[in-house]
């Protein structure tokens, strides 16, 4: 027990370092939420829509991305497609994002959609009725009622991209992960900095999750359907 | 005027409307009376072309909507305006932007002139005191009333109701017959499918009785009440009144 607490006082100095390394984890996580609802947004509406060609690319966008492991696409995008095209210098965390954001995407849109179905067919009828075309009726009248019934499960989706933003620790981007292997490297030590870490992404996540929580009992309070 | 020419609709393999033709004049109100699964509300939806017929035209002032572009269809909705039996009220906006959302949006009018459209006709319907609420917290026949409002806000030239008392509580269907009715004096030409036989009776100028996806009677409602002649008309009324 005595090494174990001699460990942590030996990596004292460095855990300022490793904890503030959650803004990364945070940073590409928020990011790549980002794209990933853009993403998201348009693929459901092609997947929905009318138009076979669309909703056949965004079908098939959704299979490879959920079909292959993302250490996988993130590897792709950051070794290999640079070294083909002969790109030098891509930013790793920039690689992150934009990867995580599309791999995002490709689940997100699948929510959504479940969403957009899930809102009454009726709906869609009176705003038709109304005259009102397609797009304004999917921005004003289908999205927004949509996005309330999924955001616990947009929620979620941001929780798993915390916590799988933890790959990026392989192409040398120095989240809370990276840092967290940075020191044990450094002192040869890997018991205290890896639970370090590994108590901080716990306790984000039960900070999002409460945070959920939060927002769907509001929105379940002031429920308008 | 509305003219439905030779419509016909299958869903699937089953035949919902069968060579069914109605011309409704300006200033006319026709009731679609019949059992259930006649094929009335899949009629009224074919003349807005929520459901596009499978064969035939439906021709809103010499305007054919089978062969137009989906945007021009559109257009024409903004004369037709419809009820529903679930009223369909937008969840997430306030009873005042249920009714001025379709104005500023599709006619393009000013906020300010929307708003005092809209209040006009929430005070018509009664319910001016509910603007700022949301439809939840509105009892059935309140929801109803802030539906035909809605629809009169985009200032249509005729108007479709779906049973639009099928789905309320008995103690509220008066409130909405009552609006529907002094819209018909007020000389609004509309299509109403309902089961309130007393209501037919009293505000349409044309009983179309209509079974198994045809058109079996189309009549006065003092002849089509007093005399029916089909066997099938003669049943339907025993059975119900």
């Amino acid at each position: 027990m005595e090494h174990v607490i001699t460990g942590f006082k030996t990596i004292a100095p460095s855990i300022p370092y490793i904890i503030n390394g959650i803004w990364v984890t945070l940073g590409i996580a928020l990011g790549a939420a980002i794209i990933g609802f853009v993403l998201g947004i348009l693929l459901s509406l092609c997947k929905i829509g009318n138009i076979k060609l669309l909703s056949g690319i965004a079908r098939a966008y959704t299979s490879i991305f959920r079909g292959t492991p993302l250490i996988m696409q993130l590897a792709l995008a950051y070794f290999a497609i640079p070294q083909l095209i002969g790109l030098n210098d891509v930013n790793p965390t920039t690689c992150a994002i934009v990867t995580f954001g599309l791999n995002s995407g490709a689940y997100m849109s699948e929510i959504i959609r479940s969403g957009i179905n899930a809102v009454d067919k009726g709906q869609f009828e009176a705003a038709s009725a109304l005259g009102v075309g397609y797009w304004p009726m999917m921005k004003d009248i289908i999205l927004p009622q949509a996005i309330k019934n999924i955001l616990p499960a947009m929620m979620n989706e941001f929780i798993t991209l915390t916590k799988d933003s933890a790959i990026v620790s392989t192409i040398a981007v120095t989240d809370m992960m990276r840092r967290s292997q940075i020191v044990s490297a450094e002192y040869y030590l890997y018991f205290p900095p890896m639970f370090v870490a590994f108590i901080m992404y716990y306790i984000v996540v039960l900070i999002l999750t409460a945070v959920g929580g939060r927002i769907e009992r509001r929105l379940s309070r002031s429920d308008q359907s | 005027m509305i003219k439905a020419e030779h419509v016909y609709k299958d869903f699937g393999s089953t035949k919902v409307l069968k060579d069914v033709s109605l011309d409704i004049n300006k200033g006319e109100v026709v009731v679609i009376i019949g059992p259930s699964g006649s094929g009335k509300s899949t009629f009224l939806r074919c003349i807005n072309l929520l459901e596009p017929p499978t064969k035939g035209s439906v021709l809103i002032d010499d305007q054919d909507l089978v062969s137009l572009k989906q945007k021009q269809v559109t257009k024409v909705r903004e004369k037709v305006g419809m009820v529903f039996q679930h009223f369909h009220l937008f969840p997430h906006k306030t009873v005042l932007d249920n009714l001025i959302y379709a104005p500023m949006k599709v006619k393009k009018l000013s906020k300010d002139e929307a708003v005092k459209r809209a209040e006009a006709l929430l005070e018509k319907v009664g319910l001016l005191d509910k603007k700022n609420q949301y439809p939840n917290k509105l009892s059935g026949g309140q929801k109803q009333r802030v539906a035909i409002a809605r629809a009169l806000a985009m200032e249509p030239e005729y108007m479709l109701f779906d049973e639009p008392t099928s789905a309320l509580d008995p103690e509220m269907v008066k409130e909405v017959l009552d609006v529907i009715q002094s819209l018909a004096e007020s000389g609004m030409t509309m299509v109403i499918v309902t089961h309130e036989m007393g209501f037919a009776k009293q505000v349409a100028n044309k009983v179309v009785f209509m079974d198994d996806g045809r058109i079996l009677e189309s009549n006065t409602p003092e002849a089509f009440f007093s005399n029916p002649k089909t066997d099938r008309a003669k049943d339907f009324l025993k059975k119900i009144l």
